[in-house]
């Protein structure tokens, strides 16, 4: 009798089932991640770091049309996908980045997103070969910078 | 008694910089650098955490106010606490509506389409459909999967390497995408799929990457 009330999963209880792991996922997840991503950027800002950076990465990040301070956006998306979410919006709110910034850095982040952890936890549950990991690691940052390149073509047609 | 404190102070070996970082930790919650000048002020917690935005300002019956509770103009831990929460709710809709399309056939469907497609994209068996779409969804699912197939010997090692690439990059990608980079869509400049779609030919891109590493430069390895 029980397994039967079991099965009986309605479209209701799918959508429930789907937003509180939405809830989890933001609390035990996003939320901490954003939280060090706020707070790297407030150090680089307080110590005047994010200048310094802004300036040395800038010949590098120009080449995706994107100030230098933006390396830190991919810096903190290598560490997790919500810190470079998280340091994109801090530095879209002091209007260090701009509209076309934020819409170029998505891709990139997502594509190297998170591969210190993904290291372990992909690559290592599906016991990929540990000799490979660098050259997968690699593809990772290429496919993120070339996503950027042609994220930036696409931006420039709308 | 005696012997017992002997025991405990050989007990604790502390490395030589636990010293240092104890006294930057005093400072750091001391206060001292609160008001400092220049990069020094870093080193101060009540800096660190920031400020929460300003909701607005109102003077003789006119002002503005800020678009939501987040407000403008905040910073450090504060202003990440306040702008995470304002992302809870999307992120709930969206992986809620994922549910309910998975609840309705909609990704066995997305499998249907796919798994003819794999061989000629990258070079793995149509029975990766399964764990491909799971891997869309949660990273430590499709790798477990992944782990399984070659187990069972569905899939060879250079199979389960492509894929594993194909996961690696953007892992969880449709979680992510809806989750963590909602944030980010109010900002966008172009219709929210468009970054998705290059995401997707990446992760691609990057598993034929692979595919002709393991053809051309680990050719006997494998």
């Amino acid at each position: 009798m029980e397994e039967k009330v079991k099965e009986k999963k309605t479209i209701v209880d799918a959508f429930v089932e789907g937003a509180r792991n939405g809830y989890k996922i933001s609390i035990n997840s996003m939320v901490p991640n954003v939280l060090f991503a706020f707070v790297l950027i407030q150090i680089l800002n307080l110590t005047g770091l994010s200048d310094i950076l802004g300036k040395v990465c800038q010949p590098i990040m120009g080449i995706f049309g994107l100030p230098g301070i933006a390396a830190t956006v991919l810096i903190a998306g290598f560490l997790s996908v919500g810190g470079g979410v998280g340091a994109a919006a801090s530095l879209y709110a002091s209007g260090a980045l701009g509209n076309d910034h934020i819409t170029i850095l998505i891709p990139g982040i997502l594509l190297m997103g998170a591969s210190l952890q993904y290291m372990g936890r992909c690559l290592g549950t599906a016991t990929v070969k540990n000799k490979y990991y660098g050259f997968l690691i690699g593809i990772n940052v290429l496919n993120s910078l070339l996503s950027m390149i042609v994220m930036k073509i696409i931006v420039s047609l709308f | 008694m005696e012997n017992e404190g002997k025991k405990y102070s050989e007990q604790v070996t502390v490395r030589w910089y636990g010293y240092i970082v104890l006294i930057l930790t005093i400072l750091f919650f001391s206060g001292v650098f609160s008001s400092a000048e220049g990069p020094i002020k870093a080193l101060d917690f009540t800096n660190i955490s920031g400020s929460f935005g300003s909701l607005g300002e109102i003077t003789e019956d006119a002002g503005t106010l800020a678009s939501d509770f987040r407000g403008t103009g905040g910073s450090g831990a504060r202003d990440a606490w306040l702008f995470a929460l304002t992302l809870v709710p999307a992120v709930m809709l969206a992986l809620g509506v994922v549910k309910v399309v998975e609840y309705l056939d909609g990704l066995r469907a997305a499998q249907k389409l796919l798994t003819p497609l794999l061989m000629p994209l990258m070079g793995i068996p149509g029975i990766c459909g399964l764990t491909l779409i799971a891997s869309l969804q949660s990273t430590d699912a499709g790798a477990s999967m992944t782990a399984e197939l070659a187990q069972e010997g569905m899939i060879d090692e250079k199979q389960k390497t492509i894929f594993a690439c194909f996961q690696f990059s953007a892992g969880a990608t449709l979680t992510n995408y809806l989750s963590s980079c909602a944030a980010l869509f109010p900002f966008l400049s172009v219709p929210i799929i468009i970054p998705l779609v290059v995401v997707f030919v990446f992760k691609i891109f990057g598993a034929n990457m692979t595919r002709i590493y393991l053809n051309k430069v680990c050719k006997g390895e494998i």
